[in-house]
């Protein structure tokens, strides 16, 4: 059995990227690997947008990796300064940026791109989509 | 500590991810991450001195290259054959790197324990 963490790249729904790093989550989990945490960097940080609506008859990536959270308990974290720079705000971020909206929440958390060093140090792989 | 290599593959200022990967490069050394750069294809035009991303509206990392030696990286590759392709020497470059082929570029990929392509 392995340790992994999953490094996310890719945009929700604007490339296969984030669905594979799902399905791949996924399948590890359920063949009883473990995962240190998915760290949603670049354009991932579109992911953890919980304002994402795809229509009815489309997949919902971003429920998807909610459920994976509450099944697993597997930590979701955000590159803050990714995420800020295209505006994925939780709302602490956006008490301290004065804005009046917000549209990250738990599961999903902030964090820094040391997560992901740590996350690569601690893990056996790093899986990156 | 493990060995992680970076990989810039993509051209500067177009997309993010030249700017991305210099962030993690700086981060995993400044973590004590035995940290080397490689940059091939489009990705060798990160080195190109004199660039002024401001004027069109990027922000102009390429200047951070320049403290790569303050964190201990000492380990920057560029393939000779990018640099080829694109009529690149390397006094038309920014900072210091090795000109390796790309047989050397597959060995240091194998020394490293993770490759993070960008």
């Amino acid at each position: 059995m392995s340790k992994f963490i999953i490094q996310v790249n890719g945009a929700a729904y604007a490339s296969s990227a984030s669905y594979n790093a799902y399905r791949f989550a996924k399948a590890a989990l359920e063949s009883g690997h473990e995962i240190e945490r998915v760290f949603f960097y670049q354009d991932g940080v579109l992911n953890t947008n919980t304002l994402n609506s795809p229509a009815s008859d489309e997949f919902d990536l971003t429920q998807a990796w909610v459920s994976l959270n509450q099944k697993y308990e597997v930590q979701l974290v955000n590159c803050v300064s990714a995420a800020l720079r295209r505006g994925i705000l939780s709302q602490n971020e956006a008490k301290e940026n004065q804005r009046k909206h917000w549209n990250m929440e738990e599961p999903f958390e902030m964090g820094g791109l040391g997560e992901l060093v740590t996350g690569i140090e601690t893990a056996d792989r790093v899986i990156s989509f | 500590m493990k060995k992680v290599a970076i990989l810039f593959r993509r051209a500067p200022h177009g997309s993010p991810h030249g700017r991305e990967a210099l962030d993690l490069a700086l981060l995993s050394a400044s973590f004590e991450q035995e940290v080397s750069l490689i940059f091939v294809d489009d990705g060798v035009l990160n080195l190109v001195k004199d660039q002024q991303p401001e004027r069109v509206g990027a922000k102009d990392y390429i200047a951070t290259f320049g403290a790569l030696p303050l964190y201990d990286v000492e380990t920057v590759l560029a393939c000779e054959e990018s640099l080829v392709e694109y009529g690149l020497d390397l006094t038309d470059l920014t900072i210091e790197v090795d000109k390796v082929s790309p047989s050397l570029i597959t060995e240091q990929l194998s020394k490293v324990d993770e490759v993070l392509v960008f």
